[in-house]
């Protein structure tokens, strides 16, 4: 799932006291399950917002509500209209809800709560973990279903480097060196000769550097569109 | 200063009521014959709302003084703590309360504007009739009791003895029928003194409700000896403190409750030696076990597995009772049907022999009726509509259903009241007329029970077996507040717990996660087991998407209500106090009148966003109210709320205000001058931040 954070209280002051009518959106799905942006931390952040302008003498209203997702139009279809009543719409969606949002809103500006970090897993309870990098190939039958692109600071496809440490990363001691789990998988599974083959330079130009990304399942598509 | 009106957070809402009484009932609930909603009324009395509780109680059960002293208690033989260590105080907990609430009771003791312009007859005034004037009185009609005895309340009055129910706590009970405007009878017999055809043409409808009201005897050689009574007639001289003559040695045949009733009153007056005799073992023997424990405390000696023979006599005058050694009571299919060896004989010496083996019905006053008894002596009637073979005549109570407790009476009182407003309203009872309802939640299941605190159960005090048998003073003491409000906290809130919204569900695992108790099962939305729900309420405030109520409870009860909680500021600093609404965990801390109490279930239930909601509305500080390890009744509430104020003081502190307005403080349960001085000291720190 998409993991995110609230962003800090006084940046998110910031961006938003020069507005008079607020509504802090939250998303009933991937953030929600992160404990960042779901109907809870909507209520909670509103609540802030209220003390900070009471104390700072600005007069603001603030309203809280969520959808369950922000990244799909039917979800918006009930409430779309009064959120463009607002002067600014705060979303503690994933960036993906503040475009789709923004898109659609019209003239009323929507602003991000949330920083979006990374697809990730939940080890245990309070722990989200990037183990995805979205890169569009993936390689992960190659290396043990440890994904290289996300869990090695350098995105080796053939590692590991110099700086692994005992099974740690050089870039910080709380990170695992995600090639001394590659190998130990690879033992495990008794697939270890196949880290001999040396992988060619990858193709990146279907991850971030190619351009904005698209996928279409045609199937799925407005028959009228299509047509 | 004196403290604070207290800010209640009780939480009931339309919503919240509907869903409770959507749930499967908890079982002390559903084991009550009128379904009184226990854990409503012990809720109140842990939480010091005594007013409240005497409401809850009264809602359902008009006889609840007699039932708070005289009652088999079946909500406490089903209480989930069975497992545990041992079920809950109910009944003195009721008792408690009532007796709490005298004066409010009587307070609003008002008549009852007869709307409906019909009127009801209602022959005897026992469990059964009283329940039924009473709610025919609510509804509007012009209600009169018929009671051959002297006084009101049937048995209750003129059998139970005084040392188990004094007769002033009955006349509570009878004051709030009376006080409705339901008129009274006394010392009127039908068929005597007026004739069941008179009330039929005079009252629009006429209710049955005579109970048993005569003793069964004994087809046996020399029953009619002088010195041999019936049990009714001795109870109900003792009652009325008629003259009886015992001889030194009184000899009570029956097993029964009445049978002990009747050993133990002999005993209180004057017989030097009681004994009892009963087909029964001790096992078998039909009476409540701890009212056989309080006879034989009492000195009562009790023969079982005996069978009486013949009363043996001479000179006109009852010596002794020979028995038969019972082989077995009941066949193989559990029928009773008593063998005997014949060969296995004793005496046992009596001058006094009182037969206590059961009661019937007088059905003498149906002679020459419409009131139809068939050949087997039992009243033709039907179970649909209430009614006898005669239209506009009910019945209800023990002259139909046969021997049980007060407060099944009570509840066919209920229904035949029900039964009565639909055939006075012209429309179809039977239809109408629903069925009781036996839904309950499960056993608490073995995991849980080894998860959970042993905490003994509250005693009351018996007044030693030597003193109280001198007189038909009442035995037993009641719970005084300090011991009612440390049992009230007993209660597990069985059912009460919390109920997923699967349209705003995520399945986010949360709820799985936090619960101490594994309730949740998430597979594509989460549930709660609501058996194995505790209804702490953990998990409410940790559901991302606010997804998660609680039964009985509203959720939201404590951010709405905020801005009436704060109220008016005042010159010193404002506090809120979120704490257990346990009026233990306070009760002797006089508190300054800045301190604004929000008193919930359990504080695991407040929310982040309920502290900062605090500060939204004005307050100068809050905090959280911990109850100590031995006294919080939940698991981890104390570590898992404690990481919930920390996240919340670095909110509050990233709005710029100082983190320390809000703190929290962990209270050794009833330490309420520990908690003075803490809230003292932050008053102080308010006042030095400049409030």
């Amino acid at each position: 799932m998409i993991v995110g954070q609230q962003k800090k209280f006084d940046e998110i002051w910031e961006m938003v006291k020069g507005f008079r009518k607020v509504m802090v959106l939250g998303c009933n799905t991937c953030i929600a399950v992160c404990h960042a942006g779901g109907d809870k931390e909507a209520d909670a952040l509103a609540s802030m917002l209220k003390i900070k302008a009471a104390n700072e003498k600005v007069s603001m209203d603030v309203s809280h509500g969520a959808i369950q997702r922000q990244c799909e139009n039917e979800f918006f279809t009930p409430v779309l209209e009064d959120l463009a009543k607002y002067d600014l719409v705060l979303s503690i969606a994933c960036g993906v809800g503040v475009n789709f949002l923004s898109a659609r809103i019209g003239k009323t500006p929507v602003y991000p709560g949330v920083n979006t970090q990374f697809f990730g897993g939940v080890p245990k309870p309070g722990f989200f973990e990037e183990l995805c990098g979205g890169c569009g190939s993936c390689v992960l039958n190659l290396t043990g279903g440890i994904c290289p692109i996300a869990r090695c600071s350098k995105s080796l496809m053939n590692g590991p480097c110099g700086g692994t440490n005992k099974g740690k990363c050089e870039v910080s001691q709380d990170i695992d060196c995600a090639w001394f789990l590659i190998v130990e998988r690879m033992k495990q599974l008794g697939t270890l000769e196949k880290l001999f083959e040396v992988q060619p330079p990858r193709d990146w130009s279907g991850s971030f550097h190619g351009g904005p990304r698209r996928v279409v399942v045609e199937h799925l598509r407005d028959i009228e569109e299509k047509q | 200063m004196k403290a604070a009106e207290i800010q209640s957070t009780k939480g009931f809402t339309a919503e919240s009521s509907e869903l409770k009484e959507s749930r499967p009932y908890p079982p002390c609930r559903a084991a009550c014959p009128v379904h009184t909603d226990v854990q409503a009324y012990v809720a109140d009395v842990a939480e010091g709302r005594y007013t409240d509780a005497f409401e809850v109680i009264r809602s359902v059960n008009p006889i609840a003084s007699a039932c708070s002293l005289i009652c088999h208690h079946p909500c406490e033989q089903q209480c989930r703590r069975c497992g545990v260590d041992e079920p809950l105080g109910v009944r003195h907990l009721k008792r408690f309360a009532l007796e709490q609430a005298t004066d409010y009771r009587r307070s609003k003791r008002h008549a009852v504007a007869q709307t409906k312009g019909k009127s009801v007859a209602i022959i005897g005034s026992g469990p059964a009739g009283l329940t039924a004037a009473n709610d025919l009185a609510d509804l509007g009609y012009k209600v009169t009791i018929f009671e051959k005895n002297p006084t009101l309340g049937g048995m209750l009055s003129a059998a139970i003895p005084a040392y188990r129910l004094p007769r002033v706590t009955l006349q509570e009970d009878i004051d709030d029928v009376l006080s409705k405007g339901v008129e009274a009878k006394t010392n009127c017999e039908i068929g005597k003194d007026v004739t069941l055809a008179e009330l039929s043409s005079k009252y629009n409808a006429v209710l049955i409700a005579t109970g048993l009201s005569l003793s069964r005897s004994l087809n046996i050689p020399g029953v009619d000896s002088p010195g041999v009574l019936l049990a009714l007639p001795f109870l109900s001289d003792a009652a009325y403190e008629r003259k009886v003559d015992l001889g030194k040695k009184t000899l009570v045949i029956g097993g029964g409750n009445v049978a002990i009733d009747v050993a133990r009153t002999a005993k209180r007056l004057g017989a030097e030696n009681v004994e009892m005799v009963c087909l029964e073992s001790e096992e078998e023997m039909p009476a409540w076990s701890w009212e056989v424990d309080e006879a034989v405390e009492e000195g009562i000696k009790i023969h079982y597995r005996w069978g009486p023979k013949a009363v043996k006599a001479s000179n006109g005058k009852a010596e002794g009772l020979e028995v038969v050694k019972v082989t077995s009571v009941f066949d193989e299919s559990g029928r009773f049907s008593p063998k005997f060896d014949q060969n296995e004989t004793m005496l046992i010496e009596a001058d006094t022999i009182i037969i206590a083996i059961g009661q019937m019905s007088d059905f003498s006053f149906l002679k020459d009726s419409a009131v139809k008894v068939d050949e087997r002596g039992r009243l033709v009637w039907s179970q649909a509509t209430q009614m006898s073979s005669a239209p506009g005549v009910f019945v209800s109570g023990e002259v139909v259903t046969g021997p049980g407790s007060a407060i099944a009476a009570a509840s066919t009182g209920h229904r035949v009241a029900t039964a009565i407003d639909l055939y006075l309203s012209g429309k179809n009872i039977e239809a109408a007329l629903v069925s009781d309802r036996k839904d309950k939640i499960n056993e608490m299941p073995k995991d849980i029970i080894q998860k959970l605190a042993v905490q003994p159960r509250g005693k009351v005090a018996h007044i030693e077996p030597d003193a109280r048998c001198t007189s038909f003073i009442q035995f037993e003491a009641g719970y005084d507040e300090y011991t009612a409000l440390r049992e009230a906290r007993r209660c597990r809130s069985c059912g009460a717990g919390a109920v997923v919204n699967q349209d705003k569900c995520v399945a986010c695992l949360t709820c799985l996660r936090v619960c101490p108790y594994d309730a949740p099962i998430v597979t594509n939305k989460a549930e709660i087991s609501p058996d194995r729900c505790q209804a702490c309420g953990l998990c409410v405030p940790a559901c991302p998407c606010q997804a998660i109520t609680m039964v009985g409870y509203d959720v939201n009860a404590i951010r709405n209500s905020m801005p009436s909680i704060i109220g008016d500021k005042g010159a010193e600093p404002v506090i809120v106090a979120f704490m257990c609404s346990h009026y233990a965990a306070e009760k002797g801390a006089s508190l300054s009148s800045n301190v604004r109490k929000v008193r919930v279930h359990c504080t695991s239930r407040v929310d982040v966003h309920d502290m900062l909601s605090a500060f939204e509305y004005g307050a100068d500080g809050a905090f959280i109210v911990f109850c100590g390890s031995d006294d919080c009744r939940y698991r981890e509430v104390y570590p898992r709320v404690k990481m919930r104020t920390e996240l919340a003081k670095k909110m509050l502190g990233a709005t710029g205000m100082d983190p320390d307005r809000l703190a929290y403080f962990r209270t050794g349960g009833e330490a309420g001058s520990d908690w003075v001085k803490a809230i003292e000291d932050m008053a102080a720190k308010l006042k030095e931040m400049g409030k």
